[in-house]
């Protein structure tokens, strides 16, 4: 198993350093950070000295085997913006994006594994219609739509909650909704389809013949099995947490590590790019170890395999 | 379609239950002003940024040698009570002796001559040095209240410059013990303006309050709260649950739509921020291509329907413009040369010219795609088959650094300063933007920053400007308009140049 897990670790690394490349190299191309820094009116003068203070006028070569140094020796170099060193940056934004995400995640299995549990105990009834048109709408409406939609109803129409910010519990309950009700329909779905497989085996007619019912019967027979392979998918759906905060942050203007990656991409702030490309490449890889050393540990068919 | 049918029973019900709660009162019963800025501010000292949200911000944090009236674009005494040219490269500035840092300090002509010579130090790395080091040697304190500065050449600009650019700063403060730290003042700053820095959040909050050291006249409002929200929806709900009290660069459609509603004013102001379409008549990419000639360049200027450009794109206060400024600008000459839109002058210049046929013509553009749609459209109108490139302004830039650009749909703010020069010379003298090729024009523009006699200044720039009309190397377009969504409690002026001084607002 660690061997798997260093494998995986190192697999990790490869990911995030060849996005990093080419996150690197598009960049570049696709715009002037020196210009981006300056603002569309600046004098040439002023972009000219940010290119030379940045280094900007380096090649591209040297510049990412610069940048590829530091990161070895655990620099990943300064933000042209913030003028302070971005792993500094990043520890300070990451608070608001892992709150965001656990509570998206609650709020996914809040929502999913009882509705698709209901759907499945309840197979073409109005309530499996109901779960599937649930997941189907979750599905189809995009999460800024959403956003402002809840944002409508519940803080202005209905001021229960605040609008935007971070300050206290309340501003991350319209978020977490907004951001964990992207991934209902996938977990609702595999949940659904898991339970019915299961409730069809022959454990669970020996167990219904032992005169196990309801709930006693889902909870100490079907639902472990059932949801071995929802808790794979909700480890991967909270590494896209991460990653995917970055329209439901700025909507709830939540200063996270969502908002920072869209406003270092805009204002070709690459050193923060970078890092956040690094860091999220490897929260993703390393939520899909933790799914795989969750199943084996939950299942050990998986392990002797 | 049932989607779209919930969406909309969503809004309207949004809106007739926000109308029934009535607007927010959140502002005006604490006196505190709550704006939002989709723009992250991220440093607080405007020696050490560019953008505009932080000329807004450093007009309440900060005071400078001078200030310019927006009304008449003349410059008022602020720090300093007079000045005198002793000769065209000394300039003596006297200053007043009752300014206050806001860590209580009495401001000193040590402070000032340190700020200038630190700004053009290029140890400083300041976003300011560009501006400082085209006229500044150096400055020295010759007096208990006076400041000397050595100008390295005639510099008409230098009170503007003085007014707009240089926030004052204690001696010492980038390089204290001889340690230099560019972002001394970034975080926490210390400096003379109507209010002081009460808390600050990197991209997330900035907290104002009035100063009562303040050496000039008292703001109204005695706290101001600055928000970063990035996204213009949130703004506008914010604005809607009397969250924020004031947002600016709203599209025109939400404007108007909730302005139109109790909830909140519509305000439409001038912006110097004007559009214009810039041609190769120097040839740079085809040297005797069509628009090396006059009378195509004149066709194209008579083909664009600018007011209906102003209104229906821009729309606010936007108006058609015919001089290679806005009108707003010191030496702005209004009487030079104006096409009116005359699709068949156009098409008669174009065969005049021997282009009865029209010719093809790469329009480059990065920004206002329907604003670059609509010149196409007029161009193509009188024949010009168009082809549109809409790229990145870095694109843009670095194709027009190798003149590769025939033409190009521009748009330029001049940095808030309502003088000529702030656009003339960047685009009419020795830049890549210069498309004109024309050296006599470039000597004019020039010259008019060589004399520091306002009227001789006026002079030139309108020989420049008939010049430019005359022979059509711009089309000027329109200037843009500044729109506003602001609680139905407040009063806010907006000013000619286009510049939001938050100072100056009060609650109705």
């Amino acid at each position: 198993m660690l061997r798997y897990i260093a494998m995986r670790g190192l697999l990790a690394l490869l990911v995030a350093f060849t996005v990093s490349l080419a996150t690197f190299f598009l960049l570049n191309v696709a715009t002037d950070p020196a210009q981006a820094i300056a603002g569309e009116d600046a004098p040439p003068e002023v972009v000219e000295s940010i290119r030379a203070r940045y280094g900007l006028d380096r090649p591209l070569p040297v510049r990412y085997a610069d940048w590829l140094g530091g990161v070895v020796t655990g620099d990943f170099g300064e933000s042209y913006y913030w003028h302070k060193p971005v792993a500094a940056l990043v520890a300070d934004r990451a608070d608001e994006t892992i709150t965001l995400a656990l509570s998206a995640l609650a709020v996914t299995i809040l929502i999913a594994i009882p509705l698709g549990a209901l759907a499945a105990l309840n197979p073409n009834s109005w309530i499996d219609r109901f779960a599937l048109g649930v997941a189907v709408s979750a599905q189809a409406v995009p999460n800024f739509w959403l956003g402002l939609i809840v944002i409508i109803l519940f803080a202005v129409t209905i001021p229960i909650f605040p609008v935007s910010g971070d300050d206290s519990w309340r501003h991350y309950v319209l978020p977490a909704f907004v951001l964990g009700a992207s991934s209902v329909p996938a977990v609702m779905r595999l949940t659904r389809t898991g339970l019915i497989e299961v409730m069809g085996a022959d454990y669970i007619r020996t167990a219904r013949a032992k005169g196990f019912r309801g709930w006693q019967l889902l909870h100490r027979h079907a639902l472990r099995n059932a949801l071995l392979p929802v808790i794979s998918v909700l480890a991967v759906q909270l590494g896209q947490k991460f990653g995917g905060s970055v329209i439901t942050e700025s909507i709830f203007a939540i200063n996270g590590l969502g908002r920072l990656a869209l406003e270092s991409i805009l204002g070709a702030d690459i050193p923060t790019v970078q890092m956040l490309i690094f860091v999220f490449a490897i929260v993703f890889v390393a939520m899909n170890l933790l799914a795989d050393i969750l199943n084996a540990a939950l299942d050990p068919r998986i392990r002797i395999g | 379609m049932q989607q779209l049918r919930m969406r909309d029973l969503c809004a309207a019900s949004a809106i007739v239950l926000a109308v029934a709660i009535g607007p927010a009162q959140a502002g005006k019963n604490d006196d505190t002003l709550r704006v939002a800025m989709a723009e992250e501010i991220l440093n607080l000292d405007y020696n050490y940024t560019t953008k505009r949200e932080y000329i807004i911000l450093a007009q309440l944090t900060d005071a400078t040698l001078f200030n310019i009236d927006p009304d008449t674009a003349e410059i008022e005494p602020s720090v300093a009570t007079s000045y005198e040219f002793i000769d065209d490269t000394t300039l003596d500035v006297t200053l007043r002796d009752d300014v206050r840092f806001h860590d209580g300090s009495k401001l000193t002509p040590e402070d000032v001559a340190y700020t200038y010579n630190w700004i053009n130090n290029p140890q400083s790395e300041s976003n300011a040095s560009g501006v400082v080091e085209r006229w500044l040697d150096h400055a020295e304190v010759t007096g208990p209240n006076t400041v000397r500065f050595h100008l390295t050449s005639v510099y008409p600009l230098v009170l503007r410059d003085m007014g707009a650019r240089i926030m004052l700063r204690k001696a010492g403060t980038y390089d204290a013990g001889g340690t230099v730290d560019r972002d001394a003042m970034a975080n926490r700053l210390i400096g003379t303006g109507p209010y002081k820095v009460v808390s600050f959040e990197p991209g997330t909050e900035l907290v104002l309050e009035r100063f009562d050291g303040y050496f000039g006249e008292k703001p109204a409002i005695s706290k101001i709260v600055v928000r970063n929200i990035p996204d213009i929806g949130t703004q506008q709900a914010e604005l809607m649950s009397g969250g924020v009290d004031w947002m600016f660069k709203v599209p025109l459609d939400l404007a108007e739509s909730l302005g139109a509603t109790p909830m909140a004013e519509h305000l439409s102001g001038p912006d110097l921020r004007i559009g214009f379409l810039v041609l190769d008549a120097a040839g740079y990419t085809d040297k005797d291509g069509p628009l090396t000639n006059v009378l195509v360049r004149r066709a194209i200027n008579h083909a664009l329907n600018t007011p209906e450009m102003a209104k229906f794109l821009v729309g606010g206060s936007a108006e058609a413009i015919h001089t290679a400024c806005h009108p707003a600008q010191f030496g702005c000459d209004q009487s030079v040369t104006a096409y009116q839109y005359d699709p068949e002058k156009a098409r008669a210049l174009l065969a005049e010219a021997g282009y009865e046929e029209g010719f093809p013509l790469e329009l480059w553009a990065y920004r206002d795609k329907a604003a670059a749609e609509a010149i196409a459209a007029d161009l193509e109108a009188v024949g010009i088959d168009v082809d549109l490139r809409y790229v990145k302004l870095e694109s843009l830039n670095q194709a027009r650094a190798k003149h590769e650009i025939p033409a190009y749909f521009g748009t330029w703010g001049s940095g808030g300063t309502a003088d000529t020069a702030a656009i003339a010379r960047i685009h009419f003298a020795d830049t890549d933007r210069n498309l004109s090729g024309d050296a006599e024009l470039e000597e004019m523009v020039l010259a008019a920053e060589r004399t520091n006699d306002p009227e001789e200044r006026k002079k030139l720039y309108s020989e420049a400007l008939g010049r430019i009309a005359d022979q059509a190397y711009w089309a000027p377009l329109f200037s843009y308009s500044a729109n506003y969504l602001v609680s139905p409690d407040l009063n806010f002026p907006l000013d000619p140049d286009g510049l939001p001084r938050l100072q100056n607002s009060s609650w109705k």
